[in-house]
């Protein structure tokens, strides 16, 4: 480390102010701008630019959250203000660079608005709009703004200062007992205080010790880790290394499903430049603890995402929950003790250390400290990625943030928390958004997603999607879960194909109970809530089936495809690519 | 030592070990608690949930195997919610699997051949499943005590059985998950040949990737049978037959010593082995021998009546009548004109009388063991470190930092004992295998060091020299305990690490490598067969071997030492109880006229010098030209199980006991006696040769023999052997007895035999054929064709030649070329990958290369399995 943090950021700042001085261009294209087309748009915009001379830069970024409006082309003045367009084609490139030449903005349907102080006269600002006035940006600080490519505008903002202060100034204790003031719970679906499960780590004297982040993700609707990772990975690096730090650990993974080819490439990107810049490996900025990071990948499969799934992965076998009691904090990757965080957690963490625990601790709302980053989707006006204190209620959020249905019937149900977190009712617009709020209201919070379905979704049908999705991702280790999975699978079909036997409630009830109390993992243990919840809610849905033997919304009357592989399985020669290859 | 923990299981007080899990308690306390997937000796794994229980103040219903106990802890296993579970989940158990009788009344009554008044079709009916009545499945049905309505429905999974392997049967109808014989595999067998398959509602135990099992890396341990809870895997030989009782016993197929379980069905034979997991020797391990290979006891053509040979015919006879005629006659031989060769197989007993009726009633040493038993392997060890015979435990090797492998088949000819080696490996330690030929472990080699061969011991002279150049040695262990490192040292200083190289042909910084991982670890292990060593240069190399032991310190600490692995099954009991030319009982050296050797009697036949005979079981183990030289002899009596050439020619045939029969002790390699015991009642009139030996000696005049019983001369023995002074029937009823390791307080080091030239071949035969075997090649073209109910695997057959060699022979790859030697040819693709010139090496799987190998005949004596023999070759192309 020949270089000292300080010169470090002066040299990040440098090449900041000459990018600031002129026009910047942004393009998200991430996940969810990918799939609308930003890289055709990214490409003909670079085109365009050249042809014009125009002086501008043009740079990638990652998901700023407003996914129903992607691609977005952001539009950075020198002045500072930002302009948004919203789901640009490359036919708009043209009159976007028009406007951007004459510094003549008018308003259109394509300008979404604008951001920062400044403004642009005549022009909406984003700030004002439900789906960014809620958002407490902590986690997503810096997705859709820095180039997730680029670790010098990481540093720009703020970054690894945090590790910086730790490094420089704090001890393991110190550094746990921030975490633990700061209030923050685990982001993936159980919601264990971070400190005290960091402390199971660092009360452990055995030499190698592993610091895990979690960015399996195979929850439908959730797609916050991805997006972290995606749009600002070096959060996710910078929060892992301090885990590290506090932990006494030397090793940190961050685990990926194969299939995620934006996050892992963008994760193995930002760890390699942390290296180049001296923030991992040995003597890490002159403090002499060492840490080491590489990105893990592993097959298809959701319970690979199951902590201790997820290390039998990471050594190289079938992914399959093991029994607990060793819990991971003894006995984890290769018997060594290890702590795992989803990608979430970890990503709080270099704002906490470098504003203090009791700042986070403010945010939210009693037990739930922070923020909650959601993924809305379903049947609403803005799906996206919003992050929001807790303490919302989820009426505020489905109706404001998520501005309604699309298709503008009444709101019939949610579907929180991944497909293990079943559903809630309409009347549960009321609920506070915090863990102990959902958890009373018998949902949970989970990842983050919330699906939104309207009246013209018959539950029979939401349930069977979702419990074929839970059966056909059950590892088929443990019996209750193998079997019972298949069965419930089976009861529903056949009541949403009005062939239910009289009795199927109660046998489907009694399957569940024998999978909540038998089963090894959560997966099997909370397989049945998709069933219990919509029988709490909506029993009234399977009676019609039952007796009536008619659909009461008619969703159920097409054909039922049952999941199957979503993807080729990851061959050697994909692993051999050079960009997925472990640095 | 932690103290015992208290806990109660229902209500009963019990004490437990700490580190212990709830199920391990209840089981060692004999409390029931139902389970399927748990396995005593295996860890734990919790997949079917049924050893659920209740805690009191705990949260759910933990599954009891994967628990830890705690002190004070209060556990109910039967609580109204934890029944409720069971039920639950024994109920979606028999959603798949065929349960028509389980839960019938008529159960105990139905047999296989009655209509069932409720319909039940055939294949979900119990008593027509091979396990019928050995099913842990059903007995749990029974425990939880189910209904017979489910309202589930049952769905048949309707696949074919899978009867492609050799030896046993795969119903995976009847599968239950598991997951047992995945895990035997790959945690005690260190195999990994099989493992689950697909997911969820379909998931199931396969190959990866679907290759056959003989692709897959089995060994066909049989491992996966034995804990099978269910029908799912069976033994193909008696698979629907019901034993009555169960006998345990050692097996007598190797020096490994496995303690097998013998089951017995109603009508005496021998129908199934299953291996002991109480047995510190094997921990519950068999091999493809072992476990499918004792058949042989059950067959017909047992010899039942003595034989004795009138007007040149063998007619049937009575004992007494052919002890009257063998007693007579032998009166005739007495000293060095009689030899007697005995079965290596022999209990302790037998072969101790063996050695007194040469010694005592015959007058003289001619006795011994019937086949090359490479004494070689351990006269050095007797001579230096004071025991000839293994300085270590087996199953330590497990716990070893290092093990170097020189020249052993160990997968095949000593199967048991690659388990700690392989389950080491998985652990971590080096594995360091020094041959010329492919075998099973070198697919788990850390390093794998192909000499050219002959020049072995040139290589580990380089180990040496680079422990002794780099400063590796153990210092305090030189200081301490051994006498003449300079010997050593001296020797070495003609050694040259460069001329090592260019004259074993491999890299000197992988000769490097090898000794730095085995002087730098903890402790090492030598495992040396000595295979396609010449028995002159045995001896050498077993010296350097010590040396290298002594260098580093690794003899008389854990996990570390020499292993000898010896053919024959008690070779190392015959020898330590007298049954030797050269010894005495206690490994006495007989000081003077040593008599002769199985090899020397073999000429001594020939040459008129030997003219009465006596060979006790394993008679068709001798080769051709041995069968030729008893031709010779004026009188021989053959105690064998089988008729074959060597009986059929000789005047007297006695039926003997095999080993399924026998009472008595057996010692294995590294010092462990255990029992013999009879399981099952002898053929006709058939006898052990104690019975031969005692009744011989009586109508001979001696005085001081006794009835042969096994008892009386395990005393005698106990008396005569020192090391066996401790041995006695009522110690080894109740588990197997480790001899004691005595070594003496100094330990002499040797110097280093200069470097050997090069095996070489001759004009005509210019080329060595190295041929190796593996268990499996993955990846290969292999087509498994079924005829007359035996499944032999084609496949494109490689034969790997150097490069350079290849262009003199104007051999381009993917050519085929033919190995011929003196007696036989052998055609393959030529592969131009080989590293040492001059030599072809071939793996073998059960291909045509090993059809052919077959076809000529090369047996190893004791395997009947074609052996892997280095012999000189002629390579010539074949024109397309």
């Amino acid at each position: 480390m020949a270089e000292t943090f300080e010169t470090l950021q002066a040299t990040a700042q440098a090449r900041e102010d000459t990018l600031n001085s002129g026009l910047r261009i942004r393009v998200g294209v991430a996940l969810c701008g990918e799939a609308a087309g930003a890289f055709e748009v990214l490409e003909a915009l670079n085109a365009e630019v050249a042809s014009r001379g125009l002086a501008a830069s043009v740079q990638e970024v990652g998901c700023i959250g407003l996914c129903y409006a992607e691609p977005l082309v952001d539009i950075q003045l020198p002045n500072g203000s930002r302009v948004f367009y919203r789901n640009v084609t490359t036919e708009d490139l043209p009159a976007i660079l028009d406007a951007v030449s004459s510094a003549n903005f008018r308003p259109t349907d394509k300008i979404l608005g604008t951001l920062g102080d400044a403004g642009v006269a005549g022009l909406p600002k984003i700030e004002d709009t439900p789906q960014w006035k809620y958002q407490i940006r902590i986690a997503t600080r810096n997705t859709g703004t820095v180039d997730p490519g680029e670790i010098q505008e990481y540093i720009v903002a703020g970054g690894y200062t945090g590790l910086a202060k730790a490094l420089a100034s704090m001890t393991q204790e110190e550094l746990i007992e921030e975490v633990k003031t700061s209030g923050l719970r685990g982001r993936g679906g159980a919601a264990f205080p971070t400190g005290v499960k960091w402390g199971f780590l660092q009360g452990s004297k055995r030499p190698n010790k592993y610091v895990l982040v979690n960015c399996e993700e195979g929850d439908p609707g959730a797609y916050n880790d991805k997006g972290l990772v995606e749009s600002d990975p070096h959060t996710v690096v910078e929060g892992t290394i301090i885990a590290g730090f506090a932990t006494g650990s030397n090793y940190g993974y961050i685990f990926i499903r194969h299939g995620h080819v934006g996050p892992i490439r963008r994760a193995q990107g930002a760890i390699k430049q942390a290296y180049e810049m001296g923030l991992l490996g040995q003597n890490i900025l002159g403090s002499g603890y060492n840490f080491d990071m590489e990105v893990a990948l592993t097959g298809d499969s959701y319970v690979a995402g199951e902590e201790t799934a997820l290390m039998e992965a990471i050594e190289g076998k079938r992914s399959m929950p093991r029994a607990r009691p060793p819990f991971p904090a003894q006995s984890g990757v290769w018997a060594n003790p290890s702590n795992i965080n989803n990608v979430k957690t970890v990503s709080y963490v270099p704002e906490i250390v470098r504003r203090g625990g009791e700042w986070f601790s403010e945010i939210g709302y009693e037990r739930s400290k922070g923020t909650a980053v959601l993924c809305l989707s379903g049947d609403v006006n803005y799906p996206g990625m919003y992050e929001v204190p807790f303490g919302l209620t989820l009426g505020q959020v489905v109706n404001e943030i998520a501005g309604g249905t699309a298709s503008g019937k009444d709101v019939k149900l949610l579907q929180t928390g991944g497909p293990l977190g079943g559903v809630l009712g309409s009347d549960s617009l009321e609920i506070m958004l915090d863990y102990e709020g959902m958890s009373a209201a018998g949902a949970i919070l989970g990842s983050g997603g919330i699906i939104v379905g309207a009246d013209d979704i018959c539950v029979v049908d939401l349930a069977r999607t979702l419990v074929a999705f839970c059966q056909f991702e059950s590892c088929g280790k443990c019996f209750p879960c193998r079997l019972g999975m298949t069965h419930l699978v089976e009861m529903l079909e056949r009541i949403a194909a009005n062939n239910g036997r009289p009795g199927d409630l109660d046998l489907m009830r009694s399957t569940g109970k024998t999978m909540a109390m038998g089963s090894l993992c959560g997966h099997g243990q909370l397989g049945f809530n998709p069933i219990s919840s919509a029988l709490k809610f909506f029993e009234e849905d399977f009676h019609v089936h039952l007796e009536e033997g008619r659909c009461p919304t008619g969703s159920c009357n097409g054909a039922f495809h049952r999941p199957t592989r979503t993807r080729p399985l990851a061959t050697a020669e994909w692993y051999a690519k050079e960009e997925y290859a472990a640095p | 030592m932690t103290e015992p923990l208290k806990l109660s299981i229902d209500g009963v007080e019990i004490t437990a070990k700490p580190g212990q899990t709830v199920l391990q308690a209840a089981i060692d306390n004999n409390v029931y608690i139902p389970y399927l997937c748990y396995w005593p000796g295996m860890k734990p794994y919790g997949s079917c949930r049924m050893c659920a229980v209740e805690v009191e103040g705990g949260r759910g219903t933990p599954a009891s195997c994967t628990l830890p106990v705690a002190d004070g802890m209060v556990v109910t296993t039967a609580s109204p919610v934890v029944s409720d579970l069971r039920h639950g989940i024994l109920e979606l158990l028999l959603s798949e699997h065929p349960h028509g009788c389980l839960t019938c009344h008529r159960v105990e009554l139905c047999g296989p051949q009655d209509i069932c008044l409720r319909h039940v079709s055939v294949v979900d009916r119990c008593v027509v499943c091979p396990k019928n009545e050995r099913c842990e499945l059903k007995d749990t049905v029974r425990y939880v005590n189910m209904s017979m309505e489910s309202p589930l429905t049952y769905n048949y999974r309707n696949l074919q059985v899978e009867t492609g392997d050799p030896f046993y049967d795969r119903d995976y109808n009847l599968c239950i998950v598991c997951a047992r014989c995945v895990r035997v595999c790959e945690e005690i067998r260190g195999d990994d040949a099989v493992t689950m398959i697909e997911r969820s509602g379909t998931v199931l135990v396969g190959t990866s990737h679907g290759s056959s099992l003989l692709e897959s890396g089995c060994e066909f341990c049989g491992a996966c049978i034995d804990v099978c809870p269910v029908g799912a895997l069976t033994e193909r030989d008696h698979k629907w037959d019901k034993a009555v009782k169960t006998v345990k016993t050692t097996c007598p197929h190797c020096s490994v010593g496995c303690q097998v379980n013998l089951e017995v069905d109603s009508r005496g034979s021998a129908i199934r082995s299953i291996g002991d997991w109480d047995s510190p020797v094997s921990n519950g391990q068999l091999c493809y021998m072992g476990k499918f290979g004792n058949e042989f006891v059950n067959r017909p053509d047992r010899i039942r009546m003595p034989l004795v040979r009138q007007h040149g015919e063998l007619v049937e006879s009575s004992w007494e009548d052919a002890l009257s005629i063998i007693a007579s006659r032998l009166s005739d031989y007495k000293g060095d004109a009689f030899s007697l060769l005995v079965s290596p197989r022999s209990t302790n007993e037998q072969a101790y009388l063996a050695g007194k009726f040469a010694r005592s009633v015959m007058g003289t040493n001619n006795v011994d063991i019937a086949l090359d038993h490479r004494l070689e392997l351990i006269e050095p060890l007797g001579r230096r470190l004071g025991n000839m015979a293994a300085t270590g435990t087996v199953s330590e090797i497990e716990d070893a930092g290092c093990v170097l492998v020189v020249n052993s088949n160990v997968t095949e000819e000593h199967n048991v004992a690659a388990v700690p080696i392989k389950k080491g490996h998985k652990k971590g330690s080096k594995l360091i295998i020094i041959d010329t030929r492919e075998v099973e472990l070198t697919r788990y080699a850390d390093l794998w060091l192909r000499p050219f061969p002959g020049t072995e011991n040139a290589l580990i002279g380089g180990m040496l020299k680079v422990i002794v150049d780099e400063g590796l040695q153990d210092t305090d262990f030189i200081a301490a305990q051994s006498d003449g490192i300079e010997f050593l040292t001296s020797s070495l200083s003609t050694y040259e690490l460069d001329t090592v190289a260019s004259t074993t042909g491999v890299p000197a910084d992988k000769i490097a490598s090898a000794a730095r991982f085995f002087a730098a670890s903890s402790s090492s292990a030598v495992v040396y067969a000595l295979d396609n060593i010449s028995a002159d240069d045995r001896t050498p190399l077993t010296e350097s071997l010590i040396d290298l032991a002594l260098v580093t310190g690794n003899v008389g600490k854990p996990s570390s030492g020499l292993f000898p692995l010896r053919p024959g099954a008690n070779s190392q009991g015959a020898l330590d109880v007298g049954c030797s030319p050269h010894y005495l009982p206690g490994q006495v050296s007989v000081e003077n006229a040593p008599g002769l050797t199985g090899p020397e009697s073999l000429e001594a036949m020939a040459d008129g010098s030997v003219k009465a005979v006596m060979v006790i079981g394993d008679s068709p183990l001798f080769t051709q030209e041995a069968v030729h030289a008893f031709s010779h002899t004026e009188f021989l009596v053959v105690q064998d199980l089988f008729m074959n050439e060597l009986a059929q020619s000789a005047d007297v045939v006695l039926p003997m006991t095999s080993f399924a029969e026998d009472e008595g002790t057996v010692t294995n390699i590294d010092r462990w006696v255990q029992l013999r015991r009879a399981a099952i009642e002898a053929p006709g009139e058939a006898r052990p040769s104690t019975y031969t030996f005692a009744e011989l000696a009586r109508r001979m005049g001696a005085t001081d023999f006794s009835d042969g019983e096994p008892l009386a001369l395990l005393g005698e023995i106990a008396r005569a052997v020192p090391t066996y002074a401790a041995i006695n029937h009522d110690a080894l009823e109740s588990g197997s007895v480790q001899l004691p390791w005595n070594q003496p307080a100094r330990l002499p080091f040797a110097a280093l035999a200069s470097l050997a030239p090069r095996i070489a071949g001759d004009e005509s035969f210019p080329f060595l054929f190295a041929p190796g075997r593996v268990l499996a090649m993955p990846g290969e073209d292999i087509e498994i064709i079924r005829s007359n109910g035996k499944n032999t695997i084609r496949r494109e057959d490689a034969l790997e030649m150097h490069p350079e060699d290849a262009i003199s022979l104007g051999v381009a790859p993917g050519e085929i070329i033919e190995v011929a030697t003196h007696t036989h040819r052998i055609r393959g693709m030529a592969r131009t990958t080989g590293i040492l010139r001059g030599v072809v090496s071939a793996t073998v799987l059960f291909g045509e290369l090993a059809t052919a190998l077959d076809a000529s005949g090369d047996y190893d004596p004791m395997l009947k399995v074609p052996g892997l023999h280095i012999m000189p070759v002629r390579v010539e192309k074949v024109p397309s």
